[in-house]
């Protein structure tokens, strides 16, 4: 397989295709429930820990003064970066036209909304008195109060909820045609669900061309949106005064590291489906390849701002700010910033060789350290601003709370679980869009029907010269 | 007046209404503290009471009794209870401002660990009784049936004065006994010893205020040392422009120690040492002159000149000449001796070589002024320190009481373990103690009263120091007694002088008419033209003070003979400095949880014991800020976390006072350690006080307990080049606000 | 109607912006203190304990940083530098005490943060906290350059005041609940009282008519606390204030990051001015001799 050169087999039958897809929705094997229970069980743990949290007081996370924040922010903003991946394979990879993308969006699409809705969670979860959450909402009020618009909090809240909505449709939109697949070929209440679900999809001509341009609105939507949710997050930081945080450069850096992150987070789950459930036709090689390749180009960005950062404070006459930088590096959180520094900076170098690259089981180690990197950049931006600013006096470091800890662990058996059940109903890898992509590369192979394919529905061009003799119209 | 009808002053009623006024907003889950059925009686408004309007607080004056100070306070009551208390400005003691342990007085009295009934010793064990029973009790012991003679019975207090002095004194007289020991552990006794030998006053005025320079050794007198709300307003003073210059020299930082202009590590016991010198220096640089001086003191300035001085105290030639220089050139001057020069062997004579400069200086009669005069010495605070303990020890000793009456001291616990004053307690017959908590020294006793707090009770006090305007403090209760079994210690004290005494005080049915009658019968130019008794009266508990005049009387200069030891480090290598702190004082506010969690202010400290020590002495030890030691003495040895700092001598070991409580209630026992149980027995030798800073330790670093943490506020000590504390020179400041 | 609430508001809110917060203010309440007074002895936080009804956390929750005291007093060593690096090997000048409680500052940072908008400014020129609002997200007490916000991490109504100790809480505030974020409130209630006061009487409230606990009890006064209006208008608006005398005296005034003064040297200073805080507490330098 690691001679897998391109994309997609384009002789793959479109029967094959269907097959192969809806069989990954059928029939869970043992991996799938053990996966479940593992998920299960790290979720109780956060339950459990919550439910203690809300009846004792958020004190037994080990928050404290003046370590407001810990933990759960830093972790809130790590799923909000990895819901960018969705968007940047769906939305700007779509607009681009790289079609490679075409196999491997659906279940980054899906990863977009399921990370939302973890990422949600922890604002409420970290907050003193969680049942008013809905306070940051301009709800219709006759006493005329009204949530602090000035505060990047409410414009989370703001972002996010339309990030969420609008990502989950565009989701939905995007497997319309796929449901329509599932529902000729359901049985029971499955059949049911997806006749509700399609819409009465038919595929003929017009409903696909209402359908081509509301995704296209939809992911030139979403593209401005995703950018704007992580500046937004980043706002939470960069609009405060402490040093640490009020740096400029945070929109840029958070959204860089968010599509950092995500892309990451493709890698693994790449690997993860493509073991499962044997996707070995359609997430090929050649897309691993693709996809790190772009990662690799990210982590460069990511490293990038994040020397921009420090030369900016380095250079700097705020004193404040370059202790605290200087802290980083040598206090008491010096090895968490350096390991952030080593993953996230120094291990993308492995996707700078081809053969890692197309290594399944190197990537899906390096995804994951990349990913850890990436948590820990959170932390770091969270936690050593909270220890030591300007009041001396108040100079803390403290470390998180098994409630902490576990909160952070069952979100990601939530998010599991959550994505357990989404390849179970939705299919992971979108049939009409592979069969499209199978049909355009054998196409490819003639240049005046590539052509035609181009101009119409924006293929890749079509590519002159060698390769495609012989090939007759 | 019965007890009955002083329950009908309408304004003292308790509305029972307990938590309910106080919502708990912020909270959706449980928003008020509802009163449950039957456990909390609920009077209507309906009949309301004259003086209680709903929502109003209404302020009263009375007297805090929380030490010897005697500032009034003004204390807010609503819905009757009294909720905070206050200084009161027409008190010339404290000028309306209040300490932190005056604040916390009210938590002695809402203090859940309160004894609510008297208890007797019945089969080992403290059982409740009725007041009946405890007073039938005392009647069999202490009555005429019991057949002792005056001698039998002994009494130990704190500071008391008033009336209730009075009545202590007049029931002493009445069965014929001596033995009112007054102890103090944080005391100024030797102080008081010297004052009385030089100055011919034992209690001089100390203006504060007046001094351009303080030179103080050890004197911690904006916290610990004499009246320290009324040191404060004049050291408040003696800041304002032209700026006084404050010295401090001392082994351990104190709180006074934190606000000199130049703080100077002195070796234990070299105070008098270092006070010659500087007498040397103003005669030999300054051409002060010394030939006024008894011989042999005049020889011992000589002695010191700098040099030997620098060798013998650890404080620079250098220091010692600017100090020197500052005392000669502004005057007047004023030099204070504290506890830590106090607690040696020779302790006198080292406060007697401050003294000395006082004198050279001329500062006598300028800022040190006669406290004479006060008009009624019956009245006076009756003061005490250690040397009253180790009395009571010794005739513990011989076995000579069959009764003895605790009130206020808590012996047990101030006393070093190697006086085993437990021990010799156990054979006294019968022991009542008179309190408000179930201290170490009740523990021990077999009859133990519950008395009111200070917001319940009838009082007057005397302060310790007067000011310039001498006065009587009123004490008035603020609300109705949380614990109808507790009584007042005037009521308690009128009861036993009843049984003894029976015609002349039958006609008081309690303290307050005793007061009352004591008001009425005050001369007729206190009054101020008060047309009425009853008049004179109401003005007096609004007022909350009785002023009665200036004082009368001059001080004389005269040295006493003195001869200063230099310290002679033996034994064990380091000195324990047994700190005594604002917030814990001796130990007695160790149940209150407002000074427990109040940091300290050198350490920043809560809620536990810490040995302070010098960086260098830290480094032999091997220690680190919050390692644990071991700090062990011929006597026994205790264990504490490590608080670093460079405001140590490096000889010193300082622990504080305070902690290390094995009974008083839940916020006092069980933490930290109490330095005053490792202390040797070693006297003062022309006192006879206990000479508390004398005792050589050796200091281990041990292993840390799990979990033990030495808990204190404050991230960095230091102010990272932040402009936080700023500071201008004095000069700077003379300049823009110098003379205004 | 709400809609119109939210336009007036807006419009009012987006004048308040760009004019610098409120331009009618009734009262500007500060406070002066002067450093070389301070004793650093801790009545004045033992006060606040008694009239804010300030939880006692106990040693454990101090520990792990939940005390909730709204006032604090920071120390701190400084070294004497002796210059060429070397410093003194004893503390001969003593410590450095700071008494720090909210600074009510006119362009508070924790204000624009709160997604509720539970923490707003007065026209008192208050720092005021709305518990009942607040719903504990803790921005403000991390946006606070001085770390003066205390949260309540637990519930302490039951540990803290076991009874009887419940009988001294102050009824004219509340005992607040784990969630909620709370501060130095210069002691709002009595503010409350001493202008219902006034105004019942129908005359202007006069400085020096009531005080917080803190200037209160202060042993030392080296607390001074008044009305600062009159700042920049000496003779208008209410009487010239102690306070607003000190303020003037020092040459310190509202608005600025960085302080013009004839004389340098005059000793007033407000703490971080440079953040743009517009602190209203003006801090004395402590005098030292050298």
């Amino acid at each position: 397989m690691s001679d897998q050169i391109k994309d997609i087999n384009e002789d793959i039958r479109w029967a094959k295709i269907n097959e192969d897809v809806l069989r990954s929705m059928e029939n869970p094997r043992m991996g799938y429930w053990i996966s479940v229970v593992v998920c299960l069980g790290l979720l109780s743990l956060a339950v459990g820990a919550e439910i203690y949290q809300y009846k004792t007081g958020i004190g037994v996370a080990n928050l404290n003064w003046p370590q407001m924040w810990g933990l759960y922010i830093a972790t809130f903003i790590f799923w909000i970066g990895m819901s960018h991946s969705g968007t940047l394979l769906s939305a700007i990879l779509h607009i681009t036209h790289a079609d490679w993308r075409k196999p491997i969006y659906r279940f980054a699409e899906a990863m977009t909304t399921f990370t939302l809705m973890t990422a949600g969670l922890f604002p409420i979860i970290h907050l003193g008195r969680l049942w008013n959450m809905y306070w940051v909402l301009p709800y219709y009020s006759d006493r005329g109060i009204w949530p602090n618009f000035r505060s990047p909090l409410v414009w989370d809240a703001f972002a996010i909820s339309t990030y969420l909505t609008s990502s989950a449709l565009f989701l939905y939109i995007g497997s319309i045609p796929d449901l329509a697949i599932c529902r000729d070929n359901a049985r029971g209440w499955r059949k049911k669900l997806y006749t509700l679900l399609s819409l009465g999809w038919r595929g003929d001509d017009r409903q696909w061309r209402h359908f081509r341009k509301a995704y296209l609105v939809m992911a030139c939507f979403l593209i401005p949106l995703a950018v704007s949710v992580h500046s937004i997050v980043s706002s939470d930081f960069a609009m405060s005064i402490m040093p640490g945080w009020h740096v400029t450069t945070f929109p840029p850096y958070f959204v860089a590291g968010a599509l950092y992150s995500g892309c990451a987070g493709i890698i693994t789950l790449f690997v993860l489906l493509r073991y499962y459930f044997r996707f070995e036709d359609y997430m090929t090689l050649a897309i691993l390849d693709k996809t790190c390749k772009l990662t690799f180009a990210i982590a460069m960005v990511w490293t990038y701002l994040n020397l921009i950062e420090f030369s900016s404070v380095w250079y700097g006459h705020d004193m404040v700010a370059k202790e605290l930088l200087i802290s980083k590096f040598t206090g008491p959180y010096s090895p968490y910033f350096w390991a952030m520094l080593f993953f996230g900076s120094v291990v993308p170098f492995a996707m700078a060789f081809e053969k890692i690259r197309r290594s399944i089981r190197a990537m899906f180690i390096v995804s994951i350290l990349l990913n850890i990197g990436m948590w820990l950049e959170r932390w770091m931006i969270v936690a050593p601003t909270l220890s030591m600013s300007y009041e001396p006096f108040a100079f803390d470091v403290s470390w998180p709370s098994w409630v902490q800890w576990f909160i952070v662990l069952g979100s990601f058996g939530w998010f599991g679980l959550l994505f357990l059940i989404f390849v179970k109903i939705i299919p992971s890898v979108s049939m009409y869009e592979v069969k499209e992509m199978v049909f355009h590369r054998r196409h490819l192979a003639h240049k005046a029907i590539a052509e035609v394919m181009h101009q119409r529905t924006g293929d890749a061009k079509p590519v002159g010269g060698a390769g495609l003799e012989g090939a007759k119209p | 007046m019965s007890l009955d009808k002083m329950k009908r002053r309408e304004f003292l009623k308790v509305l029972g209404w307990g938590g309910v006024g106080t919502t708990l907003a912020g909270c959706d889950m449980p928003t008020t503290v509802t009163v449950q059925e039957g456990e909390e009686e609920v009077v209507a408004y309906l009949a309301p009471e004259e003086y209680v309007i709903p929502g109003i607080g209404v302020w009263y004056a009375t007297t805090c009794a929380q030490c010897g100070s005697g500032c009034g306070v003004h204390g807010r009551v609503r819905e009757g209870r009294v909720l905070k208390l206050e200084g009161n400005p027409d008190s010339q003691v404290n000028r309306g401002k209040l300490c932190q342990a005056g604040q916390a007085s009210l938590q002695a009295h809402y203090n859940p660990d309160r004894i609510t009934a008297p208890r007797v010793r019945r089969n080992g064990q403290l059982e409740t009784i009725g007041w009946d029973q405890a007073l039938a009790l005392l009647e069999e012991k202490v009555g005429p049936s019991s057949g002792l003679a005056g001698e039998r019975f002994a009494w130990v207090t704190d500071t008391v004065s008033g009336h209730q002095a009075v009545l202590l004194k007049a029931w002493m007289e009445a069965v014929g006994s001596r033995h009112h020991y007054v102890h103090e552990a944080v005391n100024d006794a030797v102080w008081r010893a010297v004052c009385r030998d030089m100055l011919g006053d034992e209690n001089p005025r100390l203006r504060i205020d007046k001094a351009r320079v303080i030179l103080s050794f050890g004197a911690d007198f904006l916290s610990t040392w004499g009246s320290t709300v009324q040191n404060s307003a004049r050291y408040a003073e003696f800041r304002t422009a032209p700026r006084g210059v404050l010295v401090q020299a001392e082994p351990k930082m104190t709180v006074t120690g934190a606000n000199a202009d130049l703080w100077v590590p002195v070796r234990p016991g070299a105070e008098g040492v270092l006070a010659l010198a500087i007498a040397n220096r103003l005669a030999a640089e300054h051409g002060r002159d010394l030939s006024k001086l008894p011989a042999d003191v005049q020889q011992q300035v000589r002695a010191y000149d700098i040099d030997k001085a620098a060798r013998i105290t650890g404080v620079s030639a250098e220091h010692i000449a600017r100090i020197a220089a500052l005392l000669n050139e502004r005057a007047p001057s004023l030099v204070l001796a504290g506890t830590p020069a106090e607690g040696h062997a020779r302790g006198y004579d080292n406060v007697a070589a401050a003294m000395l400069l006082n004198i050279v200086l001329g500062n006598v009669g300028k800022t040190l002024e006669s406290g004479a005069g006060f008009p009624f010495p019956q009245l006076a605070a009756k003061t005490g320190g250690n040397r009253e303990l180790l009395d009571f020890a010794a005739a513990l000793e011989s076995k000579s009481f069959d009764v003895v009456f605790f009130k206020g001291a808590n012996p047990v616990y101030t006393a070093p373990e190697a006086l085993k004053l437990k021990e010799k307690l156990a054979g006294v017959p019968f022991k009542v103690a008179f309190t408000q908590f179930e201290d170490e020294t009740a523990q021990q006793a077999d009859l133990v009263l519950p008395l009111r707090s200070m917001l319940e009770d009838w009082g007057t006090h005397v302060p310790t120091a007067q000011p310039e305007q001498m006065l009587i403090s009123l004490q008035q209760p603020l609300m109705e007694p949380l614990y109808p079994e507790t009584r007042g210690f005037g009521d308690a004290l009128l009861a036993l002088l009843k049984l003894r005494k029976a015609p002349q005080y039958a006609a008081y049915d309690d303290y307050y008419a005793y007061l009352r009658n004591a008001f009425a019968a005050l001369p007729a130019t206190l009054k101020q033209g008060a047309i009425s008794d009853q008049q004179f009266w109401t003005r007096a508990v609004q007022k909350g003070v009785i002023e009665v005049g200036a004082g009368s009387g001059s001080l004389t200069a005269r040295v006493a003979a003195f001869t200063v030891a230099e310290p002679a480090d033996q034994g064990r290598p380091y000195t324990l400095v047994p700190s005594a702190g604002a917030n814990l004082h001796d130990g007695r506010y160790a149940n209150l949880p407002w000074l427990q969690e109040l940091p300290d202010p050198i350490s920043k400290v809560v809620w536990d014991s810490w040995a302070e020590m010098h960086p260098i002495t830290a480094a032999k030890i091997g220690a680190k800020t919050g390692d644990r030691v071991r700090i062990e003495s011929d006597h026994g040895a205790i264990e504490a976390k490590v608080y670093i700092y460079k405001g140590m001598h490096p000889d010193a070991i300082a622990v504080p006072l305070g902690q290390g409580h094995e009974a008083y209630g839940r916020y006092a026992q069980g933490r930290g350690v109490n330095p005053l149980k490792i202390l040797g027995l070693a006297t003062e030798t022309k006192t006879g006080e206990l000479a508390h800073h004398a005792t050589r330790v050796q200091v281990t670093r041990i292993a840390d307990k799990v979990g033990d943490k030495l808990v204190k506020l404050g991230g960095s000590e230091a102010q990272l080049g932040r402009k936080l504390v700023a500071t201008v020179t004095a000069d700077v400041y003379a300049r823009t606000e110098g003379e205004a | 109607m709400s809609l119109e609430n939210i336009l007036t508001d807006w419009s009012r809110y987006r004048k308040g912006l760009e004019q610098g917060g409120f331009h009618d203010y009734e009262h500007m309440w500060g406070m002066v203190i002067d450093l070389d007074k301070c004793t650093g002895c801790g009545a004045c936080v033992v006060a606040c304990y008694a009239e804010n009804n300030l939880a006692v956390v106990g040693k454990d929750r101090f520990a792990d940083g939940h005390a909730m005291h709204w006032l604090r007093i920071e120390r701190y060593w400084d070294e004497p530098d002796l210059g060429e690096g070397r410093v003194a090997e004893y503390q001969h000048h003593g410590a450095s005490f700071l008494p720090m409680h909210c600074q009510q500052c006119n362009a508070a940072t924790c204000e624009p943060v709160c997604p509720v908008a539970a923490t707003y400014h007065t026209p008192d020129g208050l720092n005021a906290q709305v518990y009942n609002r607040c719903i504990g997200s803790r921005y403000c007490s991390n946006n606070c350059p001085y770390r003066l916000r205390y949260f309540n991490f637990f519930s302490y109504y039951e540990s803290s005041w076991p009874a009887p100790l419940h009988m001294q809480l102050n009824p004219d505030l509340t005992v607040r609940d784990k969630g909620v974020m709370e501060k130095c409130t210069f002691c709002v209630q009595r503010i409350r009282a001493a202008k219902d006061k006034a105004q019942m009487e129908d005359r202007k409230l006069t400085d020096g008519e009531f005080q917080p606990a803190c200037v209160q009890t202060c042993p030392t006064s080296a607390m001074t606390f008044g009305d600062i209006l009159d700042l920049h208008n000496p003779g208008k608006g209410v009487e010239n204030t102690r306070a607003a005398a000190l303020w003037r005296k020092h040459e310190v005034e509202l608005g600025k990051t960085r302080q013009t003064k004839q004389d340098p040297d005059l000793r007033g200073y407000r703490i971080f001015e440079g953040l743009n805080t517009d602190p209203k507490v003006l801090f004395l330098e402590r005098v030292r001799e050298v």
